[in-house]
């Protein structure tokens, strides 16, 4: 590292990029905690300050609770599926047989395409009458499901949809972690006699122990802003089966209007991504 | 594939790699990718056929949902009569354009925190990058609405631009590759009496060909797979980006099917040809920050 002799630069070379972020990112992160305390029209732009009145809304407001119900339920299935099956691709795609590149290649695939064509292909695949996988199950003799449209299935739709993009995503993560393990570690495992599940257990999940922390934390929160399935599938239904709370502080800003609300909301989430990123940097302080 | 010997005996193959059995990897991996393939797989088939078709081999299936065997170009021509071209053509611009100035913002400011030490640096560095990397751009989007509002910036390019610039995340990867270059090569420039300006442009960016690489990719995929923002600051026809286009065609056209894989399958085609070819770089790029 260097001393410069003018020491304006640095500070010219980051004005426009941290101008930026401070403006566009951190303002609105504190202001989104401001907001919460103001009532505000979307048609008129009037604002009036309302202390803890849109908090004491919320927090009344069955709707709301049922919407964070719904998304604690959510967090708690689609994060461990994904992270499980994100680990065993990543073991799987660190095999070396041949023509591995070209499954390594494929698997990229979803993570390229975005959210919103996922959920519009598998929205479709997912037909109750006509899709793709209802004409699967025809075939193995299993009737119709209704998918989307049952308060039963829609929330399992919603973690299909979501963890075909996520599971190869997470296990991208997972696989750079293997591939910093250094094999005299494992072949010293193997020497001692330890078999494939033991090396697995013993060796691997523990080296692996920092990048799963990272996804879990990182895949907790992309989760918990689970928005594009709900807005394009099925608007919270059936019967708010699906009503995530990022879908819930949409529908109450912008449909309604209702920011005051709706920032309350955010700021909840805020404070909840913040516990969670807490937890995340305390965990990894301690383990060096 | 099938008849391949069991590896047991075989330790003098990477011995210390606990190898599994050939036939189930492979049965795995296929499995896997009849999971990826096979919705991409029919919805470019769908696309490319009748409407009144599109369905027609999904229930009950047969291999004939997965290729165009009733090929037609009538979603494509019927899509860009409605005007989906000027949704491509305002992604592009966007997402170019972020390329472009989001590139050098984040590459002044990775090379100021890489390469420099000066006062507040380390402070800098945690309240504004580190704070924003933490949270999601999604959680704080109504006061910046109300910001943009503000600006009179709604259904215009700088509305769409201008937020999602500069990018903490960016700036870490310029960053941790510049502080690697070494000192010799700057030294030597700055002998001859170059500039810091003309040190970054001349001397480092012509070596930095994978992290450019990474940050374009990131930049340019990330904006034209936006939708969020977009959505709330851009709705009107002429402003639209694809992915608000496909979304809101789900309402005006629910019952067109094909045009609306046909508008899925453009938007998702773009990242697609991108990310295989540079398939390294980007998982690089994306992988970069969890593993420090």
């Amino acid at each position: 590292m260097m001393r410069a002799r003018q020491q304006i630069i640095p500070y010219l070379f980051l004005l426009p990029a941290l101008l930026l972020l401070v403006v566009f990112n951190l303002m609105p992160t504190i202001a989104t905690l401001f907001e919460s305390m103001f009532v505000i029209s979307l048609r008129s732009g009037e604002r009036v300050f309302a202390g803890f009145a849109n908090y004491n809304r919320i927090f009344n407001d069955p709707i709301f609770w049922k919407s964070f119900q719904v998304t604690v339920v959510f967090s708690l299935l689609v994060n461990p599926i994904q992270i499980a099956l994100a680990l065993g691709l990543a073991v799987l795609i660190n095999q070396r047989v041949r023509g591995i590149g070209l499954f390594r290649s494929i698997y990229l695939l979803p993570i390229a395409v975005s959210l919103n064509v996922t959920a519009i292909v598998w929205g479709l695949m997912l037909d109750q009458n006509s899709g793709m996988v209802n004409g699967i199950l025809w075939q193995l003799g299993i009737a119709r499901q209704p998918f989307l449209h049952s308060v039963d299935q829609a929330l399992w739709s919603i973690i299909l949809i979501a963890s075909w993009i996520g599971v190869p995503l997470w296990s991208l993560f997972i696989l750079a972690g293997l591939q910093n393990i250094p094999p005299p570690v494992l072949e010293a495992a193997k020497i001692d006699g330890a078999n494939a599940w033991q090396s697995f257990t013993k060796i691997t999940l523990p080296l692996l122990r920092r990048v799963l922390a990272f996804v879990l934390v990182a895949d907790t929160v992309a989760n918990f802003l689970m928005f594009a399935p709900i807005l394009l599938l099925t608007s919270g239904g059936p019967r708010l089966s699906t009503n995530l709370i990022m879908y819930e502080t949409y529908r109450r800003g912008f449909l309604y209007g209702d920011l005051g609300a709706s920032a309350a909301m955010l700021s909840v989430m805020l404070l909840i991504v913040f516990i969670i990123v807490g937890i995340e940097l305390y965990a990894l302080r301690g383990s060096d | 594939m099938s008849n391949r010997a069991m590896p047991t005996a075989s330790p003098a193959r990477k011995p210390w790699r606990s190898q599994a059995q050939p036939i189930v990897v492979y049965a795995l991996l296929i499995l896997g990718v009849v999971f990826v393939i096979v919705p991409l797989m029919w919805a470019a088939a769908a696309s490319f056929t009748p409407n009144h078709k599109v369905f027609e081999y999904a229930y009950p299936f047969s291999w004939r949902a997965l290729f165009p065997v009733d090929f037609t170009l009538e979603a494509y021509d019927n899509l860009f009569e409605r005007g989906f071209g000027r949704a491509v053509g305002n992604t592009f611009f966007l997402a170019i354009a972020t390329v472009i100035i989001g590139g050098g913002v984040n590459a002044l400011a990775g090379f100021a925190f890489g390469r420099f030490e000066f006062r507040g640096k380390n402070a800098l560095f945690l309240a504004i990058v580190m704070l924003t990397f933490m949270v999601p751009v999604d959680l704080t989007a109504i006061p910046r609405y109300i910001l943009v509002n503000s600006f009179d910036w709604i259904n215009t390019w700088q509305g769409l631009l201008i937020p999602g610039l500069a990018n903490s995340l960016v700036i870490f990867l310029f960053r941790q590759f510049f502080a690697e270059i070494p000192q010799e090569l700057i030294d030597a420039a700055r002998v001859d009496g170059a500039t810091w300006l003309r040190v970054l442009v001349s001397i480092i960016l012509p070596i930095s060909k994978p992290v450019l690489v990474a940050a374009a990719l990131l930049m340019f995929i990330s904006q034209w797979n936006a939708f969020f923002w977009p959505l709330l600051v851009a709705p009107t026809k002429e402003m639209r980006v694809v992915q608000v286009e496909i979304s809101l065609a789900i309402g005006q056209y629910g019952t067109i099917w094909n045009e609306l894989l046909a508008g899925s399958m453009i938007a998702a085609i773009v990242p697609i040809l991108l990310v295989i070819p540079f398939q390294r770089y980007y998982v690089q790029a994306i992988t970069g920050t969890g593993l420090e």
